[in-house]
């Protein structure tokens, strides 16, 4: 019988021949990936009683979570940080500026078609775009992986989902993704890797896999893949300059579930106050005031995303009772739109830009909410007190969805302006 | 070795209709507003400060007790302060329907006996807080009184670093041996 991406993924790594979920296999990760907590991690490591961290080349570490600093405790721990990175000969180091680790980690070559990636965050399931393993960890594990340069892993079940159809206007991968997760609910594919499959994800650019891949984690998932073709070779060229060799499931593998959807008809949606599978279409949603709007994180930074909102917003002003925060994925997405000119339309239509990073998406700064407010993100979770005041509620959506409501002040179907 | 029996007053994790809390996320659990904080012994008084109803859940909790929430416990963050909040306050068990996936190994890799009990959404009138039971790592068996239920046993890895203390500990007893 065949094999699934993990299953295959997973046994080569661990050097053997096949291997079956629920099965423990100890392998060596090619990329650990770490961002503001390393200086939590840092101390764990310390602690082990290991001067060396066992594989520098393994390391890269993004500062993008309060970046910069905003308070003198987040300052010493980046400085920690700092230290840390030079006293180990880490070179796969991003400072403050340069993005989401996210974005970061792929742009920058670390991830490639059968890596095996593991991370102390809880959206690294976001490289599975490129038809990597990768999956989010703990910082104990992650301070265990610097000193060992291994990790136990528990071989996942597998979910195939299979999409069909063609997206109608202003309808993206995030209202795909938000109607899975509202449809499987917040622990549907719980230690699950997710496999996303069909003509739709072969039509869908790599922003818009990564969008997926990235909220995988919001329904349970171990990670999500989906797996390489022409567009993912051709992003990586001149990113990864070794050599790599592709893992594609078997058509006779075995999975828990196979799920289907066509998204012939699918309309934009929009995920509610609390919890990221309280899903609606937005005509349920529209009307609702927003203070709010944010266009960025690491599900939705990208140039696709700023050149959708920006769509929206040229030659227009967002409403006089909204406070827009755009946010671009990296440095090199900010660059990008500056060049196309994104960057000029959503700050004529009243956007505050803001520097590459996670920004307000956890909370820390940038963008807060005082109590009874409302925000409107391009994020991936809405979970109480997220951005702030634990009385405030935030909804999910596009892109386009954040846009559109931007420039009316209430929630807004984005396929009426 | 250390005991694979565990004994302990309930603290059942209800919402104000009486039924089990499920997705109780990581924000609920320990807040992004205390992330600065690295000294595991400070993170306890936080725990489940933004859970309506068990804002004072750390007053009220003694070493020993052990907490029992309904489906996807710890769904969210990678945030490993979520598990040790948890053990600052020497919970010594938390029992769920399941688990978000990170939270199992943060779990799992800190030495913090995590038990799934299929089912228990449904039977959660059976667990009162306040109730005392025994839990069986090696079987699986939960005992409450007179009654038994069946949750999954510990899985080998999980029994071997519980047994070594925490990931690093079991890392380094695999160097020695």
């Amino acid at each position: 019988m065949g094999h699934t991406f993990v299953e295959k993924a997973l046994a080569r790594k661990a050097g053997l021949d096949s291997v079956v979920p629920g099965q423990i296999v100890t392998v060596r990760p090619d990329r650990l990936l770490t961002h503001d907590n390393t200086a939590a991690i840092s101390k764990q490591f310390r602690k082990i009683g290991v001067d060396k961290v066992a594989d520098p080349g393994i390391n890269v570490i993004v500062l993008d979570h309060v970046a910069p600093a905003a308070n003198e405790t987040y300052a010493a721990n980046h400085k920690t940080i700092r230290e840390f990175v030079a006293a180990q000969g880490i070179t796969a180091f991003y400072d403050i500026g340069e993005g989401i680790c996210h974005q970061v980690l792929p742009e920058q070559g670390h991830a490639w078609p059968g890596a095996v990636i593991v991370g102390s965050d809880s959206h690294t399931p976001t490289h599975g775009a490129f038809g990597a393993f990768s999956a989010g960890i703990g910082r104990t594990e992650a301070a265990a992986v610097m000193a060992t340069g291994k990790i136990w892993l528990r071989v996942p079940e597998s979910v195939r989902i299979v999409v069909s159809g063609k997206l109608p206007e202003r309808v993206s991968a995030k209202d795909l993704i938000l109607h899975i997760i509202g449809d499987l609910r917040a622990d549907g594919a719980n230690y699950c890797s997710v496999e996303f499959a069909g003509e739709t994800i072969r039509e869908m650019s790599i922003a818009g896999r990564m969008v997926l891949a990235n909220m995988a984690a919001e329904m349970g998932a171990k990670n999500g893949v989906v797996e390489p073709d022409e567009k993912t070779r051709t992003w990586l060229k001149g990113r990864v300059t070794h050599e790599y060799e592709e893992i594609f499931a078997d058509p006779d593998a075995s999975y828990k579930r196979v799920i289907e959807y066509d998204v012939s008809n699918l309309v934009p949606q929009v995920a509610k106050p609390h919890t990221v599978d309280n899903v609606v279409p937005v005509t349920e949603a529209a009307g609702t005031v927003i203070n709010q709007a944010l266009v960025g994180t690491c599900t939705n930074g990208r140039l696709e995303d700023l050149a959708a909102a920006a769509e929206i917003l040229r030659g227009k002003h967002i409403a006089s009772s909204v406070r827009l925060l755009v946010l671009p994925a990296s440095r090199e997405i900010l660059l990008q739109a500056i060049e196309q000119g994104y960057v000029r339309d959503l700050v004529t239509a009243g956007a505050t830009l803001l520097n590459p990073g996670c920004g307000p998406c956890l909370g820390a700064h940038e963008g807060c909410m005082a109590p009874a407010e409302a925000t409107i993100s391009t994020a991936n979770r809405n979970f109480k007190g997220r951005m702030g005041s634990k009385e405030a509620f935030i909804y999910l959506a596009s892109p386009a969805t954040v846009a559109a409501s931007a420039l009316a002040g209430v929630i807004t179907d984005p396929r009426e302006v | 070795m250390k005991s694979t029996k565990i004994t302990g007053r309930v603290w059942a994790l209800t919402d104000p209709q009486g039924k089990l809390y499920d997705d109780i996320d990581t924000d609920m659990i320990f807040h992004n507003r205390y992330l600065h904080i690295t000294d595991v012994d400070e993170m306890g008084q936080y725990a489940l400060d933004n859970l309506e109803g068990w804002k004072d859940f750390s007053q009220k909790a003694q070493p020993g007790d052990i907490v029992m929430a309904g489906k996807n416990f710890g769904a969210g963050s990678s945030r490993q302060q979520a598990v040790d909040c948890f053990r600052a306050l020497g919970v010594s068990a938390i029992v769920a329907e399941s688990f978000g996936a990170i939270y199992k190994r943060n779990a799992i890799n800190s030495g913090m006996p995590i038990v799934l009990l299929p089912g228990l959404t449904d039977m959660a009138g059976e667990f009162e807080t306040g109730a005392e039971i025994t839990v069986d790592l090696t079987t699986g068996v939960v005992t409450l009184g007179d009654k038994t239920f069946q949750a999954q046993p510990f899985s080998q890895v999980q029994m071997d670093i519980y047994q070594a203390g925490n990931l690093f500990a079991y890392g380094k007893s695999l160097g020695e041996k």
